[in-house]
């Protein structure tokens, strides 16, 4: 059956209901990318992710009757699940992240991008990111998920109210609030190292 | 404006470059070394969050992960099927079944219906008279009034065309003979009786006109 590329994912998602495959997966394909990142820039591991986003899909395969159209989009519907299962992962897991991306065979994996710049800007570039992440990781999940959303993924305010179920002005907030927490832990995780240094 | 005012209100319009309290904030960086430190800290976290962001702005869900969503679909979508198709075989199981019954009851009600036509004379059938009384006694040629006859035990009830109606003078003792209580006192007092004969001349059925009450 042929699906049209601009045809609206509660049509989709109608014809994923009545058992059409090639609908389900189109809609996979569309809303995958978004959860995953969102998922991964959340949990910081790949794996989780990866369980995340069959976790939020397979709920639509199951009950696709809980997406209601009326409410919004299916974007934010699936947030709202993600959101659900990404806070569910965090209540199990300690405190403390890795620094670094493992894949779900434990190795480290990094994402890289080609560039000309010299091996010594890479270092430098490398440890900021990781710094960043593991500031973000740090992040209490409510703060995590509007910086995810709005500085990470771009959204609007609006959007991202959207997706988090709340009011813009707590978006906002929250959004403040948490570059405030993310400056201090990057200051932190800056000074540790100088102290570190200079104690020697 | 002063350094609080710069962090909470127009930090984010100066790192942004937007906002009404751009030219103010900007004013105010220029004078104030702690809030420019400030101001290079916010500046270095938007790089670094817009670094991470792109790092990973390419990322998705392996494939392996469409893979198997996609065979738990085609699972629960076959079992769904599946259960559909025994819902329907039942439904049509069902439905034979009742029409069988239903079917089964039919003939049955007609044949039954036939024997019970066949035992009693509808009231308002109109009963061929005959010329010729039978060998009863005194004998009358009577009409059907409609009245119903009662079945003569013993006897065969034979088609309602090939029936006709006698009416004969008889002993109402000779009524016992028909199931019917006699006053032994009035046993040889003669009465009028309605018979209904078959073709072959037997008796099927009598009945008492009202004339004898």
């Amino acid at each position: 059956m042929h699906i049209e590329a601009q045809e609206r994912d509660d049509v989709l998602l109608r014809r994923s209901a009545k058992g059409d495959e090639e609908a389900f997966t189109q809609l996979y394909r569309r809303n995958q990318a978004q959860i995953y990142r969102f998922a991964l820039r959340m949990t910081g591991q790949p794996w989780a992710a990866e369980e995340i986003v069959q976790d939020v899909f397979m709920t639509l395969v199951r009950e696709p009757k809980k997406y209601d159209p009326t409410r919004g989009p299916l974007g934010a519907f699936l947030y709202g699940v993600a959101r659900n299962r990404v806070m569910k992962h965090l209540e199990r897991q300690p405190r403390e992240f890795s620094l670094e991306l493992k894949d779900s065979e434990g190795e480290t994996r990094m994402l890289e991008v080609v560039d000309d710049r010299t091996p010594a800007q890479w270092a430098e570039l490398r440890e900021r990111r990781e710094q960043v992440r593991s500031a973000v990781l740090s992040l209490p999940p409510e703060f995590r998920e509007t910086v995810v959303l709005c500085e990470l993924e771009e959204m609007s305010y609006e959007e991202a109210a959207r997706a988090l179920e709340c009011p813009v002005g707590t978006v906002r907030s929250r959004l403040h609030r948490g570059r405030a927490l993310l400056l201090a832990k990057l200051e932190m995780l800056r000074e540790s190292p100088r102290r570190a240094n200079a104690g020697r | 404006m002063n350094c609080e005012e710069f962090a909470n209100l127009a930090l984010e319009a100066i790192v942004y470059g937007v906002g009404p309290n751009f030219d103010a904030a900007s004013e105010h960086l220029r004078t104030c070394p702690h809030c420019a430190s400030l101001y290079e800290s916010w500046q270095g976290l938007n790089g670094g969050l817009r670094e991470l962001g792109q790092a990973t702005a390419g990322a998705s869900a392996p494939s392996r992960v469409e893979m198997r969503l996609r065979q738990e679909f085609r699972t629960i979508h076959k079992t769904d099927k599946n259960r559909e198709r025994a819902i329907l075989a039942a439904w049509l199981l069902a439905a034979a079944t009742f029409v069988l019954v239903a079917g089964a009851m039919f003939f049955w009600r007609q044949q039954h219906g036939l024997d019970t036509a066949k035992g009693t004379v509808a009231p308002n059938s109109t009963v061929p008279t005959v010329a010729n009384g039978p060998e009863l006694g005194g004998t009358m040629i009577a009409e059907s009034d409609g009245e119903q006859f009662a079945l003569i035990p013993g006897a065969i009830p034979a088609l309602q065309d090939e029936t006709s109606v006698v009416r004969v003078q008889m002993q109402r003792g000779s009524l016992g003979a028909l199931g019917l209580t006699v006053n032994e006192e009035h046993a040889n007092d003669l009465v009028q009786v309605d018979l209904l004969v078959g073709a072959d001349g037997q008796p099927q059925g009598y009945r008492l006109p009202e004339s004898n009450n």
